[in-house]
């Protein structure tokens, strides 16, 4: 059975969006639970994107004919539409590869402008994906500012207690770098309350987990940045953008340089150009970008709350029935906070064992590993109470999955239990 | 079905698990992508490979392949363990290979229909290779 969220018919329209969906995979119906890597790709917007590249593309910016023109205006269109999306302004938004690049970005560009200097604190959690971890660990050691943590207890969930304990060991962090949502505890992060207790700090907003299923309000967080990407909200992969507050924006030295970011160049110096062009150096994904645009024209007509709801909905229901399989472990709170994937493992059962099983004799797509953070990992061992392999078994899901999706996994994990004893 | 009854038994054996203390060499091997490990411990007697363990933790291919792995190798000389790697290497990446040489080891010739597990199946050997090229963490004692 579909979400509640959706009519038969509309869920009917949602399906053929996604012809994947109506594929075999080993003799079975695929059933498609890696939605925290990556989406399914939808037919209207593919086929957007391919109309757009194939009778109106051209560089953008530049050139004074025609294509140019439309390129420009689609490109343009799709900036006012992630703009909207998350409540910020057009020339607050920066295309970008994705969230690493989002995160390496900010990184650079705050120490080149001097608003992260050495003896700075920068504050993150344990619970964040590499991507979120490995810039500010590797240019900590560059830069001299210190890299400090929130930590997780040892289901690896973040508690208004952790975070309050950081606020009396760490001395007024200078940035706060924090996921939305965590890609292995699914946990829903308490934004408003990491804002609330680190009121002057710079607050970066990973959101690449979260952004495809909850409304992220740029304004109402009081957010300095946001990151995501767009690849894990049925846009195509290479495509993503970054959010930053006019004022810290005009006073970022950018991190790639090039051109289209400039405003005038001499053999001696250099002055950029307007937001938010001075972050944009060479030629940019110009068709993912008008992607990412008609993706959120096709979210918005689905009615994200409705997305929302029928995540939460799912979420529920598969945190319910693995709560139900005794000889399976689950990491994360075990509340509504652990929204959209669940992490776990079998008792005495390796997780790429689990996933090969699951996938050869019933179609399912999940993840195993991991999943780009292996800090946690190790946090996760502690409160393990099996031989914790240092990985998981992953489930996600999107608003195309349904609760047979979730009732096929659990006859798969009983499957795989009674298989590998 | 990638797990036979070979693999799916190997994968549960206990006997080569462990530690050999006055091990000659030891070598760790790391899958980067999954977080599995193995520390491979050797003892020579002279040329020849005369005993070998291994401790760490994995899926049931690499768990089986470590398995199959030490009791082909225990006996040969380091020639012969050469020989074997490559052959090993050969069979996965779809070339010829030599079958005798290989042994129980070509039970696990099906893995290489699976791309995403020939790399659970190769760590222990890819850990042979860093141990017989001498370029592990402790060195060769002769």
């Amino acid at each position: 059975m579909h979400s509640t969220e959706w009519s038969d018919e509309a869920f009917c329209r949602i399906i053929q969006e996604f012809p994947v969906l109506n594929r075999e995979v080993n003799g079975k119906r695929l059933v498609y639970l890696d939605n925290a890597a990556s989406t399914l790709k939808s037919r209207t917007v593919i086929s957007k994107m391919t109309d757009f590249y194939l009778n109106h593309y051209s560089n953008i910016h530049r050139a004074v004919h025609t294509l140019a023109s439309e390129a420009t205006t689609e490109y343009e269109t799709a900036r006012e539409k992630v703009a909207r999306f998350i409540n910020a302004q057009s020339e607050e938004v920066v295309f970008t590869s994705g969230t690493t690049m989002g995160i390496n970005a900010l990184v650079n560009s705050l120490v080149r402008s001097g608003m992260l200097r050495e003896g700075d604190t920068v504050l993150i959690s344990q619970v964040e994906h590499h991507a979120n971890l490995v810039p500010w660990i590797r240019l900590s050691r560059f830069f001299g500012f210190k890299v400090e943590y929130i930590e997780a207890d040892n289901t690896g969930t973040i508690t208004t207690d952790s975070i309050l304990t950081a606020k009396s060991r760490v001395n007024n962090p200078k940035v706060v770098s924090i996921t939305g949502q965590s890609n292995v505890t699914g946990q829903v992060m308490p934004i408003e309350f990491i804002r609330e207790t680190f009121k002057d700090a710079i607050l970066i907003i990973d959101g690449a987990q979260l952004i495809p299923h909850k409304k992220i309000d740029v304004k109402a967080l009081n957010s300095d940045f946001l990151v995501f990407s767009g690849h894990k909200m049925i846009a195509p992969t290479g495509i993503g953008a970054l959010y930053g507050k006019r004022a810290l924006l005009e006073r970022l030295e950018p991190f790639l340089y090039g051109g289209e970011m400039i405003d005038k160049v001499t053999f001696e110096d250099v002055t950029f150009n307007v937001l938010p062009y001075k972050f944009e150096a060479g030629t940019q994904d110009i068709g993912g970008a008008v992607a990412l645009g008609y993706t959120i024209d096709y979210l918005e007509s689905l009615g994200f709350e409705n997305i929302q709801r029928c995540i939460e909905e799912l979420s529920k229901y598969l945190l319910e029935e693995l709560s139900k399989l005794d000889f399976v472990e689950i990491y994360g709170p075990r509340d509504e906070t652990h929204q959209s994937l669940v992490s776990f493992n079998l008792d005495g059962v390796h997780p790429h064992d689990v996933s090969q099983v699951l996938d050869e004799d019933f179609g399912i797509a999940t993840r195993s590993g991991h999943h780009c953070a292996q800090p946690l990992m190790s946090v996760l061992a502690k409160g393990s109470r099996i031989d914790f392999p240092n990985s998981t078994v992953r489930a996600s899901v999107y608003f195309y999955n349904t609760k047979e999706d979730i009732d096929i996994l659990i006859e798969g994990l009983k499957y795989v239990k009674r298989w590998f004893g | 079905m990638i797990y036979s009854e070979f693999i799916m038994d190997y994968s549960k054996l206990k006997k080569f698990h462990g530690k050999i203390e006055n091990a000659h060499r030891i070598e760790e091997g790391k899958n980067l992508s999954c977080g599995d490990e193995v520390t491979l411990y050797f003892l020579f007697d002279g040329d020849k490979i005369s005993d070998v363990k291994f401790e760490g933790h994995g899926c049931a291919i690499s768990q089986a392949s470590t398995n199959a792995m030490i009791e082909q190798l225990i006996g040969k000389t380091k020639e012969e363990a050469f020989e074997i790697l490559k052959n090993v290497e050969n069979m996965m990446f779809g070339r010829d290979f030599d079958d005798q040489l290989l042994g129980p080891v070509t039970n696990f010739y099906d893995v290489k229909n699976y791309p995403m597990r020939v790399k659970c199946f190769l760590l222990p050997w890819k850990t042979l290779e860093l141990a017989l090229n001498g370029e592990g963490k402790k060195p060769l004692k002769e």
